[in-house]
């Protein structure tokens, strides 16, 4: 049976809650549903599942690249051009730290921002299910179920206090 | 609003939070005849500054640095003053101060001018001397002094490229992120090019728990990169460009106060333009005095600390006495651009001193942007002193620097590629403003979250919420 999805639309944000709480009583995996919000509300204000990410992956190993880089274009050049400059050994430590502080800071850039395209799952081709009052300081509870839960979901988030209900045309 | 003894009672607004997006969806949208006035007037400045660019190359073309001092002192204010915008709402949000949501967008629209600024370096990076000298002469070096010691692969040029490049990216990719749910509320409300634009840049965002989480995540760490990025650039762009081509000038602390001035004009743009937007256009009940007070106290530490490194390099400088130290002074302080300098003090730390230091001036929304539109004079100045002065020092080959130059004045193309420079600066931030909400929309909605003002005992006080 195919996955549908059902948009709960809050006004109090207390009721969002409550309905988050409803749904984890019902059984329904905390993975099936979400809270959509115009703002970051405080992590776990909803009482909802801890999310984990590796964003933070992503820049390090950017960063561990471009140092690598750095290190081994710097060393490299010095030593197929041996040039002594004011009595300085030819591997020298600041000239290469200028370059290895740039190359660093270039590849992790461009993995952070590898990361947060691919973590916040961005872009979507599709919008999916959404209502514009989001916009207005409406809470969404998007869920989604099997077909044969639909009412089942229905019932608990009208119960919760939601102010409208949006299914999938 | 807040009313109480001790503040007025625009000292913190607190907007509708239903009406936020419809409000500042709907003025981004629209394009008032100031607004339109502005677009033309900086428009027309653009296109002389590019009158101004193709006089100057053909006259001069690229050979010689020479020429294209002033060139080089727009790009820098330009550059200076744009590039640490962002800066402002990176390091506040990472400070988490609640006063900053207002100035947030304001101070993240500079990213546009990445772009900009990369057009503009290129034809600094072509006239730039190589480092190694190609005639060495009688006391002449073989390879000039500058950061990158013996020059490894591709220095200074590529590496310096590359650095105004990656500011670029950096910054556009913060605007990005942080305008994202923004671009994806002002969809829905959107029509033509603007709704194709939010669509392809939102890519259909919805606030879910986890999309709020990468977001904030990945500000904070574009945010820090940032930093680290700008002050590296900063570096080798005030050195390369400054400090090098003085022969023989070696200086700590002059990158410092490169810096410094940066921090100090940029937050004095965001004040001038948030005054604008509060008296002007429309944002009373978005701005309030809070953001003016707060960032005040900053914009007058960064005076103070401007005076204070001006005075570590000069009298340095003058203690040391050598002939070299006595021929930078007499050249960039007090002898050929002695009176740019008087003006560069005035104006950067005078005058934002004299009107910082009274606390109900603080309190004003004018106040501090008299003081920001005096740092931003100032480091015009500061620019047109050092950059002028760099790139018509002489010989950059020579072992130091033997004689005072004279000073360089402007000539037509001079005056037409600075104020063009300038004035196309300004509108591409004009035009961004009009495509992207200067009010942060989830920022704004955040904060009345957190905030609230609320009774103890007998006055009204701001009541703030630390969730973390």
């Amino acid at each position: 049976m195919a996955v549908r999805p059902i948009l709960g639309l809050f006004e109090d944000a207390n009721y969002a809650a409550e309905a988050g709480d409803a749904l984890k009583e019902a059984n329904i995996p905390e993975e099936d549903y979400d809270f959509l919000t115009d703002a970051p509300y405080p992590e776990g204000a909803f009482g909802e599942r801890e999310e984990r990410h590796r964003l933070y992956v992503f820049p390090l190993v950017g960063a561990l690249i471009g140092l690598t880089i750095g290190i081994l274009m710097t060393s490299m050049t010095q030593m197929a051009y041996p040039m002594v400059q004011g009595g300085k050994p030819i591997m020298s430590l600041p000239p290469m730290a200028v370059v290895t502080y740039e190359s660093t800071m270039l590849t992790a850039i461009v993995f952070t921002i590898i990361g947060i395209v691919f973590e916040s799952r961005l872009p979507k081709t599709k919008q999916g299910l959404y209502d514009t009052r989001i916009t207005e300081g409406y809470i969404g509870v998007l869920v989604n179920v099997e077909e044969d839960e639909l009412q089942r979901v229905y019932n608990i988030l009208t119960q919760a206090g939601a102010v409208d209900i949006v299914r999938d045309q | 609003m807040a009313e109480s003894a001790h503040h007025s009672s625009d000292m913190w607004v607190f907007p509708r939070s239903a009406e936020v997006t419809e409000f500042v969806t709907r003025k981004t949208f629209t394009r008032p005849g100031p607004v339109t006035l502005a677009m033309a007037l900086t428009g027309v400045l653009l296109v002389l500054g590019i009158i101004g660019f193709v006089m100057k190359a053909a006259q001069h073309g690229f050979d010689d640095h020479t020429p294209w001092g002033y060139y080089a002192a727009m790009f820098s204010f330009v550059f200076m003053v744009t590039s640490t915008g962002p800066l402002a709402a990176a390091a506040f949000r990472i400070t988490k101060s609640h006063w900053r949501r207002p100035l947030s967008r304001v101070s993240e629209i500079f990213g546009i001018l990445g772009i900009f600024n990369i057009l503009l370096f290129i034809p600094l990076a072509i006239v730039l001397p190589t480092l190694n000298n190609p005639d060495v002469g009688h006391h002449e070096l073989a390879l000039r002094r500058s950061i990158w010691f013996e020059g490894p692969i591709g220095s200074p040029l590529w590496w310096d490229l590359f650095g105004v490049i990656f500011v670029g990216i950096n910054a556009l990719a913060l605007l990005w992120l942080s305008a994202v749910p923004d671009m994806a509320e002002a969809y829905e409300k959107a029509t033509g090019f603007r709704r194709s634009l939010y669509g392809m840049l939102a890519g259909f965002w919805k606030g879910t728990k986890r999309q709020w989480l990468i977001h904030k995540a990945g500000m904070a760490l574009l945010g820090a990169w940032y930093f680290m990025l700008l002050i590296f650039v900063h570096f080798i762009i005030s050195s390369d460009y400054g400090q090098s081509m003085i022969p023989g000038w070696k200086d700590a602390i002059f990158p410092v106060v490169y810096s410094l001035s940066g921090f100090q004009s940029a937050l004095g743009l965001i004040l001038i333009i948030m005054f604008i937007l509060r008296r002007f256009g429309g944002y009373q009940e978005y701005i309030g005095i809070s953001p003016f007070w707060s960032a005040s106290k900053l914009l007058l530490a960064f005076s103070l600390l401007w005076c204070y490194h001006m005075f570590s390099f000069g009298i340095t400088y003058w203690y040391g006495r050598t002939e070299l130290e006595q021929n930078v002074l007499k050249y960039l302080l007090f002898g050929s651009y002695g009176g740019v300098f008087a003006g560069n003090f005035f104006f950067s730390f005078v005058m934002p001193f004299l009107v910082l230091l009274w606390n109900p001036v603080r309190k004003s929304d004018w106040g501090p942007a008299l003081a920001g539109a005096s740092a931003l004079i100032g480091a015009f100045l500061f620019n047109i002193r050092i950059f002028v002065g760099s790139f018509n020092a002489g010989n950059v080959y020579g072992e130091f620097i033997t004689e005072v130059p004279p000073p360089v004045y402007p000539g037509l193309s001079d005056i037409l590629i600075v104020i063009g420079g300038i004035g196309g600066a300004a509108f591409i931030y004009l035009l961004a403003t009009r495509i992207i909400p200067i009010i942060s929309l989830w920022e704004i909605k955040e904060g009345l979250l957190y905030q609230k003002v609320d009774t103890f005992i007998r006055g009204r006080y701001l009541v703030l919420a630390k969730p973390e």
